[in-house]
């Protein structure tokens, strides 16, 4: 954990300034130190139950799930709930789970790498109408995403687009918002880099090829790491392009759980969980990325 | 460092590269591509949504592979879709695209699916076997004097009561809605309760309400159903006495329920009939829902699926041939169908005769009250008349005036309406 | 982010070039300028103009047609589709409704994150733990949170947490989704939205707060200020910028939001039973249910001018406040 959002605040403290010696205030330290300590606990606590419950669903068969009287744990554990999972020619839950997995890991690179490029050419390549194209770019960013997923809807059906992987996948391929973040982070950039390069006789691509994406690898981490959450978690589209189950993303073969003419509630569980867990597993891992992408997106905007 | 971090860009870079590969070879092997299989001429493409039964998908898979077996040139690619609740959305956006399927289930009939040119008429399909049809049925999926689909399963919906529990009571069978509303209310006690009609306490009870005093949703060019504010209005008293479940886990298509004793009676249909026997012996009963008052009727819900041809299909005739010889010539593959893996009465009159499993007990009951009772929604009902009918009975049910609130949901109706038929 | 603002230079791994001729040089850089910036810029300004600007566009000129079950051009209405929509009681309730769960989401997702950023910041030892611990919720997407909420927390049966809990206080188990009066759904809504959401914003607040600079507490310290004083007299002020862009990105996914009321009110079946609907999805019913893409079109440009006006009025009144400091 290197992030400056780590960093222990322990700061310089200017000199001959002493902590003021009174003891209340010693003492009112501490008890609000215990106090913020409960406290933290507390929430955390309230902020896992429900993976908590999850979790214990999710192994538990339907009897035990359904009984009035609470149990903390599952009698044995049920493990044959998430094998069940994948067994069923009704619902292809694995087919889906590899149609989230390919979107995802489809989108995070491409878009990310997209993003990049425009985002370069609009911070270091100065030519004539170059405003024009930010313009255009930026202007996207005023109607928000959510109201365009019918036109947009309307333009990939009318292309063949429904019930197709790339019609999917790629409206989700361009996102305006990162070429911002892109243009910021390469503005900043240090010049010294780009001339070395052209002295040396590369070209405007070769230098961006081989000198810049090798040096903007932290930032494509993050927003990659964003954008393939984003890709994983999305509903609303999946939802409108995919009929056939081949074609269902991860998100709507869970929620066909809950539409489907007979539940079974601990594979319901069993799903959830096999559903969040890449993007838990990646949080735990890529904190850092994950924690930096959002601070940097939030606070850019 | 140097190294590494041109290897990782590389290596980034032919990730992507890759997994755009990938993603072009997950296009070419996209479901509708699949099955130019073993040499047929034509494939024809057909749409299912997703049945909950077990063995649904492979029976109609098997049909498919007869029927290519009898008609070598002709494949069938059956795909199987979403569920109910989304399957004629993703129908309808498919239609719009290059994509559609020739051949597609309809739950609800649209009228103006019909209107605009999407469906086929099949009047050549039913050929002579026509009058051998559901009558209702046959009126129901007629548009301007044509025929446009041809129904594969006729699912009546009825009322499922626990003798035990109505006997322990001490209440009878009810006959109209006044001995429903307190049926529900002496059944409920500890842990039951009397009636189960959806999770939103609403369900299917408007339409039954309306048509269980005699008034239609819809007559003629006229969106009617405001008529029956009196009998909608009742949603409220049932209510009022907390004697309907709502919220269980699975909803009142499904017998859980019933079942497992969360509810004395529930509205569901046919088709869990085999399940509640299994789990309940013969300690049950089906009604239709009871007429309003004694001047009103009883009335159960007429639903089913439809088999319709895409209009701009390609292979109009192909999809023709191989709707008539599956669901008009192959009276067995119609029994199998209809009761070796749901419990649905098959299309036909005379088919449906000789299937031996209506022939005794709740189901034959049952099929009695299909014929005798059975209401199918209008062909020109639409979603958002329902949506806005559904919404208005749930209002009421809060407490709204009943008059005042259908006749609003009822202008926005005939709205929608008219706009079907200009 | 300064982490990632001067990264190490691999300037190292340039293989020597040929030396050009200046002439020659000069006269192909713009053009070779012009070039790689297409070359850059083509694939966004493609992809924007096909699944933004097209799509954009013609759904403005769908809005003006009657499109019923058609997404073809030509059969010009003119306002008729705004005028029904906004005659639509329900369509207008849902603005209404979208505009309430606004006001009620946003403070309290912004007052939580903010306090569970100050906390968090305060701690010396465990904080990546907590950090992690609040954090984790945004994993999860609103579908697998609305199955957990639905069929686990918040299911009506007597096994449901919420109704488990209840049963140790003597209380009857409760519909807390169907529940009309009082609402209970609305506790079911928020506190899922709040739950997922809280994570992220406490994020960015963290951020926020560790750019403040130190030694304006090491003043408040000196003058004897208590940790609410600090607060209200230096945190507070100095996130204003960092608030404001919370405020915004909360404003705008409140107002947008589908994913959880879809999958919490949907039911299998029947249709327009849901106490509550957001625009979206009336939108989705109009648009892709009952296939009248007209309408559905100008509702998505009534929406974004919803969206817009929020903003708007959002950068007003904290532009005021900003003046009378």
């Amino acid at each position: 954990m290197t992030s400056t959002l780590d960093a222990p605040r322990t700061a310089p403290r200017p000199a001959g300034v002493k902590r003021p010696p009174r003891a209340s205030r010693l003492r009112g330290t501490l008890l609000g130190s215990v106090l913020t300590y409960l406290a933290l606990c507390l929430l955390a606590a309230v902020c896992l139950i429900p993976f908590y419950m999850l979790l214990r669903n999710a192994l538990m068969t339907t009897p035990e799930v359904t009984s009035t009287d609470w149990q903390w744990l599952p009698g044995a554990l049920h493990w044959e709930n998430f094998t069940g999972l994948f067994d069923n020619p009704e619902r292809p839950f694995g087919r889906s789970l590899m149609n989230s997995l390919i979107i995802a890991v489809v989108t995070a690179p491409v878009a990310t790498l997209f993003a990049s490029m425009a985002g370069y050419a609009l911070a270091r390549i100065a030519v004539p109408g170059r405003a024009v194209v930010l313009a255009l770019i930026v202007g996207t960013l005023m109607i928000p995403q959510a109201v365009t997923f019918l036109p947009t809807f309307v333009v990939v059906g009318s292309m063949g687009g429904v019930n197709t992987m790339w019609g999917l996948i790629a409206p989700g391929l361009f996102n305006a918002f990162a070429v911002v973040l892109f243009r910021s982070f390469y503005l900043s950039f240090p010049a010294e880099i780009e001339e070395a390069g052209r002295l040396d006789g590369l070209s405007h691509l070769g230098v961006y090829r081989r000198l810049i994406l090798p040096n903007s690898t932290t930032m494509i981490a993050s927003l990659g790491a964003l954008s393939f959450i984003d890709a994983w978690n999305s509903f609303l589209w999946p939802l409108m392009i995919g009929q056939d189950p081949n074609s269902w993303t991860v998100q709507i073969a869970l929620s066909s759980f809950l539409t489907s003419q007979t539940v079974d509630l601990p594979e319901l569980f069993a799903g959830t969980v096999v559903a969040i867990l890449p993007l838990v597993i990646m949080f735990l891992v890529a904190q850092r990325h994950i924690v930096q992408g959002i601070a940097m997106s939030g606070l850019k905007s | 460092m140097t190294a590494r971090s041109a290897l990782s860009r590389r290596g980034f870079l032919g990730t992507s590269m890759l997994f755009v590969a990938g993603s072009v070879v997950a296009c070419s092997s996209d479901p509708q591509g699949t099955a130019a299989a073993n040499g047929a001429d034509v494939t024809l493409t057909q749409w299912y949504h997703q049945y909950g039964e077990e063995g649904t998908q492979a029976a109609v898979k098997r049909y498919a592979a007869e029927f290519t077996e009898a008609h070598p040139g002709i494949a069938i690619n059956v795909v199987w879709g979403a569920d109910v609740s989304q399957y004629e959305t993703k129908l309808n956006a498919a239609l719009l695209g290059d994509d559609a399927p020739d051949i597609f289930e309809l739950g609800d009939f649209r009228a103006e699916m019909a209107r605009k040119g999407q469906l086929e008429p099949l009047d050549d399909v039913y050929g002579a076997a026509k009058s051998g049809f559901n009558k209702a049925d046959l009126d129901y999926l007629t548009v301007d004097g044509k025929l446009y689909a041809i129904k594969t399963m006729d699912d009546i919906m009825v009322l499922y009561y626990r003798k035990s529990l109505l006997k322990k009571a001490g209440v009878t069978p009810p006959s109209t809605f006044a001995e429903l509303t307190d049926a529900a209310k002496k059944l409920t006690s500890d842990g039951t309760k009397g009636l189960f009609i959806g999770n939103d306490g609403i369900g299917d009870s408007p339409y039954l309400l309306a048509w269980s005093e005699g008034v239609d949703l819809i007559d003629g060019d006229k969106v009617v159903y405001a008529d029956a504010a009196r009998s909608i209005g009742g949603l409220r008293d049932l209510h009022a006495d907390k004697s309907v479940l709502l919220g269980f886990t699975t909803d009142w298509y499904d017998p859980g329920a019933f079942n497992q004793g969360a509810a004395a009676m529930q509205w569901c249909g046919l088709w869990a009939l085999p399940a509640v026997e299994k789990e309940l012996g013969d300690d049950f009963g089906v009604l239709p829902w009871p007429a309003y008052d004694k001047k009103g009727r009883a009335v159960a819900r007429l639903g089913g699926w439809s088999q319709a041809i895409h209009a701009r299909s390609k292979h109009v005739a192909e999809a023709k041939k191989y709707l008539e010889w599956l669901w008009v010539k192959q009276t067995d593959l119609q029994i199998d169908w209809a009761v070796k893996y749901g419990f649905h009465v098959p299309a036909q009159t005379e088919v449906a005769a000789k299937t031996p499993e209506f022939g005794k007990g709740a189901a034959k009951e049952a099929a009695r009250i299909s014929t005798e009772h059975g209401k199918s929604f209008p062909a020109e009902w639409t979603q958002a008349m329902q949506a806005g009918f559904i919404a208005a009975a749930a209002a009421v049910a809060k407490g709204a005036a009943p008059a005042r609130t259908l006749d609003k949901a009822q202008a926005k109706a005939q709205a929608d309406l008219d706009k079907q038929t200009v | 982010m300064t982490a990632t603002d001067t990264p190490p230079l691999h300037t190292d791994a340039v293989p020597p070039a040929p030396a050009a001729a200046p002439r020659r040089r000069r006269l192909s850089e713009r053009r070779a300028k012009i070039l790689a910036f297409a070359v850059l810029t083509a694939p966004m300004l493609i992809g924007l103009g096909i699944f933004r600007y097209v799509a954009i566009g013609w759904s403005f000129l769908l809005s003006f047609s009657e499109a019923r079950r058609t997404i073809a051009l030509g059969d010009w209405v003119g306002l008729d589709n705004y005028q029904q929509l906004l005659s639509d009681e329900r369509f207008r309730g849902s603005l209404t409704m979208i505009v309430l769960f606004t006001a009620l989401i946003v403070p309290l997702t912004f007052a939580a994150s903010l306090g569970l950023a100050v906390l968090v910041n305060r701690v010396r030892r465990g904080r990546a733990f907590f950090r992690t611990a609040f954090l984790l919720p945004a994993a999860v997407s609103y579908v697998a949170a609305a199955m957990i909420w639905k069929m686990s927390l918040f299911s009506g049966v007597p096994s449901g947490l919420a109704n488990t809990l209840g049963a140790l206080f003597g209380a009857d188990p409760t519909p807390w989704i169907q529940t009309q009066s009082p609402p209970l759904y609305w506790i079911v809504l928020v506190t899922l939205r709040l739950w997922l959401q809280v994570g992220l914003y406490m994020i960015l607040f963290i951020a926020g707060l560790q750019s403040i600079p130190r030694h304006l507490y090491e003043a408040a310290e000196l003058d004897g200020a208590g940790p609410w004083r600090t607060f209200r007299s230096i945190t507070f002020p100095m996130l204003r910028n960092t608030s404001v862009a919370i405020l915004l990105l909360m404003l705008i996914a409140a107002l947008q939001a589908f994913d959880e009321f879809y999958t919490i009110f949907s039911t299998g079946a029947s249709l327009g039973s849901e106490p509550v609907r957001t625009p979206l999805m009336h939108l989705y019913g109009v648009a892709l249910q009952d296939q009248d893409y007209g309408v559905g079109s100008a509702g998505a440009f009534l929406l974004t001018l919803l969206i817009v006006l929020v903003t708007l009025l959002q950068g007003r009144i904290l532009g005021f406040a900003r003046d009378k400091d």
